[in-house]
């Protein structure tokens, strides 16, 4: 057994962030230097009682229009802002979707490497025959784990979410697949408190980064310059290594697309990979990074463009906090 | 390359406001000087020397001779 994607869409939520707005709200920030190194000029926000959960529902719905949700016979949901501790949120998204009882729902806690990992998940069940039609959800809001004072993390980060329908399929169209993880990263993107390691969330003292950002231990402190870091080893290490495992060259993939963390970041790679410009996709700039949304995101805008067409050979890689990457090359239909 | 050709160099690269700064140059003096910059001394660093500087290391230079030591002076032609 084989299997394939056959759809992909996403949903952003209303509210824009504008790099204007950042600007005249902290004053110490010149929005086109954002625009111009990093690559983002606006970033979605969900709304307070607007959950990860909830664009989900709305992509996946795009998804299922016009088509018989009977067929789904799974669903996983890639978060790291579930609706609670338990139940898991897929159970939840099974019951408003109207999926039959017979859907099997799962979430599973991953970032910027989400959607490789999803992936990888819905080929292992599909192909193994345990599954038929997998519903792969990816979505974050990321920005209810940031502080108000936290421009630098405030300014990256947008909410977001994607719905894919993996189906079985009489040839492969994804293919071999590298997942990689390094705890010893997890405290450059971290939320220290909430969890069960420290449960303990009053009185999180405001601590400040060398940037001036301001963060507590309730909230996202990510340390850039060590992801930039891990990013540099990781990355053109996964991609070799997944070109190597599916027997192809650099020559043969027709397109790449990264996790779209940072322009900067992801510009630097392609350089370092060699990777021709016209075959890697770079654009973030009315999203910002949607951590585990950013690469069906992609995929689906680059589709639009005809930047990717039926029977290209796409790279995808993503990477990002935990430490944890994944790449995998897929066939487009 | 040379360190003053380094110190042009780079600072060409970060977009520094000016890039005839000299080895005792404060780097927080700098105008320009930010985490964006710091993303950038990270490539350039990695793409000429193969090497890569932490935040630890970062936050503990002083000027542009103090980047020097750390990256290595050997590894310049006039270290």
């Amino acid at each position: 057994m084989y299997s394939k994607i056959s759809r992909i869409e996403i949903h952003l939520p209303s509210s824009i962030r504008s790099n204007k707005e950042l600007a005249e709200k902290f004053g110490r920030w010149d929005p086109e230097n954002m625009e111009k190194k990093v690559g983002i000029r606006e970033r979605r926000i969900a709304s307070p009682d607007e959950t990860a959960a909830d664009l989900a529902f709305h992509a996946a719905e795009k998804v299922l229009k016009n088509y018989n949700r009977e067929h789904i016979d799974m669903l996983i949901f890639c978060t790291q802002s579930p609706d609670y501790f338990l139940p898991t949120s897929a159970c939840l998204l099974q019951e408003r979707l109207r999926l039959p009882n017979t859907t099997a729902a799962f979430d599973f806690n991953q970032g910027c490497s989400g959607y490789i990992y999803g992936l990888s998940m819905a080929k292992a069940y599909i192909n193994s025959g345990i599954a038929n039609t997998v519903l792969l959800l990816t979505a974050e809001t990321y920005s209810k784990h940031i502080h108000e004072k936290d421009l630098g993390n405030q300014s990256i980060f947008g909410d977001g979410a994607a719905a894919t329908i993996i189906e079985r399929s009489d040839k492969e169209h994804i293919f071999d697949f590298i997942l990689g993880s390094d705890g010893s990263g997890k405290e450059n993107l971290i939320v220290k408190n909430g969890g069960f390691r420290n449960q303990n969330t009053i009185n999180a003292v405001p601590k400040e980064t060398s940037s001036g950002d301001i963060y507590t231990d309730n909230h996202i402190f990510m340390n850039g310059p060590e992801i930039f870091n891990f990013t540099i080893k990781a990355v053109p290490q996964a991609v070799n290594a997944c070109l190597e495992k599916n027997k192809l060259s650099l020559d043969e993939i027709n397109y790449v697309i990264f996790h779209q963390a940072n322009k900067f970041m992801i510009d630097y790679l392609r350089k370092k990979l060699k990777i021709s410009p016209d075959k890697f996709y770079s654009n973030m700039l009315l999203t910002g990074n949607t951590v585990s949304a950013t690469i069906p995101i992609a995929m689906k805008d680059a589709y639009e463009k005809n930047l990717i067409r039926s029977g290209d050979k796409v790279l995808l890689c993503g990477f990002g906090v935990g430490y944890s990457w994944g790449a995998v090359v897929i066939e487009i239909l | 390359m040379t360190k003053n050709e380094f110190i042009k160099e780079i600072s060409e690269f970060c977009e520094f406001e000016n890039n005839d700064y000299t080895i005792d140059t404060e780097l927080k003096t700098i105008d320009g000087y930010d985490s964006l910059a710091v993303l950038s001394m990270i490539a350039f660093i990695d793409d000429n020397f193969s090497t890569q500087l932490t935040a630890d290391q970062f936050s503990e230079l002083t000027d542009f001779n103090s980047l020097i030591q750390t990256i290595g002076e050997e590894k310049f032609e006039d270290g």
